[in-house]
């Protein structure tokens, strides 16, 4: 039913295509890149693409396709890892949020409007200065700056859920709090979480790249897509390619995720339809 | 004094005709106008004893005089001092000063506050970072109210280069004592422009000073501003928003040649670049190391890549143009060498050598594209190295530290021998009472050869023999490889047609003292 609905979306079609792709180079990298991502070459730094080279060479004459494919593996590492904090933490801390209510309730709320009042990149680079530079501190950043958007989200959905039937019924039988939250409530939340972890991966591959690119994530030589554009940009007259490779990677990649992520809303939900 | 001028006049003049020869022919200058130069960073500190750099050099010049001064062909002319004396025995200077001098701020300049500077720079209560530059000096005195006498505790030949050095500028004793920490922020010296205003970050603004004891300047006003991009720094050259920008990236150079409004010259640095070692800690207290690093390197692939040919492999620590340089030698680009090196001191690929590798970003010319060239060039001889890039004043604060807790590795600098003189360019950085933070050994390199040697060349006053002495204290600091030696820099500098006059100095300044605005 739910491909059926999927299927007729041209768009989520596409997303679809664009990921397969990105998954495939994260996870085939070593098999699919021409080259070593790390072997320097300088005395062809900088050349334009060609039949040796399909994307060109980076400055230090580095193969673009395969530091383009090696990119996806970690932008892919990154949005998994990231979700991953921001669904561990943020899914508990909003199902107990929402299911006990009251106090504790209020004080995580106003924990974490204080977190939704920062712009997410801007916690993360904050939270990248306390953690220090580096590809796991930038997991890490931006897992935290996703926990207040799971909460906040789990928290709606067991609010409503919390006072329908089939709960009060489950009470009735005497389950406890945490059988209820786990086997009753949570399993009714998680077509939302999906769809928005879908979304929530392209933006934190969009952020990690946001902080490669100030220098704060991945280190040299790193192939990652925001560093690698933030190397190029100083030669971006002389060799417009370097810059837009990994541009078009990040772009192509983060489309993709959220064409894919409409789509399955819209198959989930179809009442949500716009 | 009047042919001092002249020959003051001669020297700018042929400067000027040579960099502007590209441009258009020899036109009677025009006066006003403000003068924008695009650099790189922004001036750390403003007060002449206490500046180690060339960014702030370049802007303190301007306004802060030093006794003498070193021109860009290399020759020492006089300054705020009109001449000098040296008893038979070497240790007593007798330096006559410039009458009629005055400060910014009205105060006289004399031999009161001749002394009062020199004296300043010699208290270790200053902790001027450069004292070494005048610490043989054991005395000052005036003696009339134009002429001073220094007596140094042994010959010190290299006293007279050290008067050029912009950290013994002569700045107004009135207002240091006023001012107090808050000098460094607004500065007042005897130079052709006047202080007016300094935005961190930003820029530093400078206007005439009309009571200048010399020529005037044409200028108005001149600004330098700091664009940290070397993209946008172009940019903004191309667009005609600065009038200067430094450290254009070389390989821009073929792009830009086309240009209308603007020339690249490519002018002699006394800048080296290399990559120091921290010898006292492992793994590099193990000289074989040390030497299979500098065997690993491709200095010449990376000299030919992001320095586009601009640059010479470095066969000394100093460069050709500095008195007592001589050709030493160059590590040999060697993997198999490398390699066994390595096999010596019990690495291999199963156990690579790892080490982390500290660098400047926007400091020199491409520095952190040469440094990631390094990790590249050294991982095929299985080098494993980890690149840590930083801020320039904190990456500088970091490798200030001193030995018992400075943990740094491997760091990339750059030392310019600005004086000309190789007693600057060695004894600062090999002379083990120069570790720092009181130097800049920032290697903690010390051998009691090196130390001697270093010594008696400050002492000997015959050329030829320093030379000699420079020579074998080279050999040696090079067999024992504390540093990775890579290369001298040249100066790639943007200059629009408008701007006439613009100066570009070896010791890697921006002169604007006889720059004009073509209208």
């Amino acid at each position: 039913m739910v491909w059926t609905q999927f299927r007729r979306n041209r768009a989520g079609l596409v997303g679809l295509v664009l990921l397969s792709a990105f998954l495939s180079a994260g996870l085939f990298a070593p098999v699919l890149a021409p080259y070593d991502p790390y072997e320097i070459e300088l005395e062809s730094g900088l050349k334009r693409p060609g039949p040796g080279h399909l994307l060109g060479q980076d400055e230090l004459g580095r193969d673009m396709l395969s530091r383009v494919i090696y990119g996806a593996r970690l932008s892919l590492v990154i949005g998994v890892i990231a979700v991953t904090i921001g669904v561990g933490i943020g899914v508990p801390v909003g199902a107990i949020s929402g299911y006990f209510g009251g106090l504790p309730d209020l004080l995580v709320q106003r924990l974490i409007d204080v977190m939704l009042a920062f712009p997410g990149i801007l916690l993360a680079i904050v939270l990248v200065a306390i953690l220090g530079v580096g590809l796991v501190q930038v997991m890490v950043a931006v897992g935290i700056v996703s926990i207040p958007v799971y909460a906040r989200l789990v928290r709606g959905q067991v609010l409503s859920l919390r006072g329908q039937e089939f709960v009060d019924a489950a009470r009735a039988v005497g389950a406890t709090s945490g059988r209820i939250i786990l086997r009753h409530v949570l399993p009714n939340t998680l077509a939302v979480i999906i769809v928005q972890s879908t979304l929530q991966i392209a933006s934190a591959i969009l952020a990690a790249a946001a902080l490669g690119f100030l220098g704060l994530g991945a280190q040299p030589p790193a192939a990652e897509w925001g560093s690698m554009l933030s190397n190029a940009r100083q030669y971006i007259r002389l060799a417009p390619h370097s810059v837009m490779f990994p541009g078009l990677a990040i772009m192509l990649t983060v489309l993709g995720f959220n064409l894919l992520g409409d789509a399955i809303r819209d198959a989930l939900d179809p009442r949500m339809r716009i | 004094m009047r042919r001092v001028l002249a020959l003051i006049a001669a020297i700018a003049l042929t400067g000027a005709l040579v960099i502007s020869a590209a441009a258009a022919p020899a036109v009677t200058p025009t006066r006003g106008g403000t003068l924008i130069v695009g650099s790189g960073v922004d001036a750390v500190t403003l007060d002449a004893p206490m500046i180690t750099d060339s960014p702030s050099a370049t802007v303190s010049e301007h306004m802060v005089e030093s006794l003498y001064r070193l021109t860009p062909e290399g020759k020492i002319i006089p300054m705020l001092a009109l001449g000098h004396t040296v008893s038979p025995d070497g240790r007593t200077w007798t330096v006559r000063l410039r009458t009629g001098v005055r400060f910014h701020d009205g105060t006289p300049f004399d031999a009161e506050a001749a002394k009062f500077n020199l004296d300043r720079m010699l208290d270790p209560a200053t902790r001027a970072p450069f004292r070494f530059l005048i610490s043989r000096v054991t005395s000052v005195t005036v003696v009339d109210s134009s002429t001073i006498r220094l007596v140094t505790d042994a010959p010190f030949a290299p006293l007279l280069a050290h008067f050029t050095h912009s950290s013994v500028g002569m700045q107004s004793p009135t207002a240091v004592r006023r001012l107090g920490v808050d000098y460094a922020r607004q500065p007042v010296g005897t130079g052709a422009f006047k202080f007016k205003e300094w935005v961190r970050g930003d820029r530093v603004v400078m206007t005439r000073n009309d009571d200048f004891w010399g020529e005037k300047a044409f200028l108005d006003e001149v600004q330098f501003r700091v664009i940290p991009d070397d993209g946008a720094r172009v940019a903004a050259l191309e667009a005609g928003s600065i009038h200067v920008a430094v450290r254009v990236p070389p390989r821009e150079i073929e792009r830009l040649k086309g240009a209308r409004d603007f020339t690249v010259s490519i002018d002699d640095s006394l800048r080296t670049i290399y990559v120091g070692f921290n010898v006292t800690r492992p793994p590099f207290n193990d000289v074989r190391l040390r030497r299979a690093l500098n065997h690993a390197v491709n200095k010449r692939a990376i000299v030919n890549s992001a320095l586009n040919g601009t640059a010479r492999v470095s066969d000394a620590p100093i460069v050709p143009a500095v008195e007592g340089y001589s050709k030493i030698m160059t590590y040999e680009w060697d993997l198999e060498r490398a390699e066994a090196l390595l096999r010596e001191a019990g690495y291999s690929r199963a156990r690579p050598l790892r080490a982390v590798f500290h660098h400047p970003s926007g400091r020199y010319i491409r520095d952190a594209e040469i440094a990631a060239s390094i990790q590249g060039l050294v991982r095929r001889a299985g080098i494993e190295l980890e690149l840590r890039t930083m801020e320039w004043g904190a990456y500088l604060a970091l490798t200030n530290r001193p030995q018992p807790e400075n943990d740094v590795q491997m760091y990339m600098l750059g030392w310019g021998t600005v004086t000309g003189d190789a007693d600057y360019g060695l004894y600062a950085l090999f002379h083990s009472s120069n570790w720092v933070p009181t130097g800049s050994n920032r290697s903690f390199y010390k051998n009691d050869r090196v130390d001697a040697l270093l010594d008696r060349g400050r002492t000997t006053v015959d050329q030829a023999e320093r030379n000699k002495i420079y020579a074998e204290a080279m050999r040696v600091i090079m067999d024992d490889a504390p540093w990775l030696f890579l290369h001298s820099e040249s100066q790639v500098t943007g200059i629009r047609h408008t701007a006439q006059g613009v100066v570009v100095h070896p010791a890697e300044r921006i002169e604007l003292f006889k720059a004009w605005l073509r209208r």
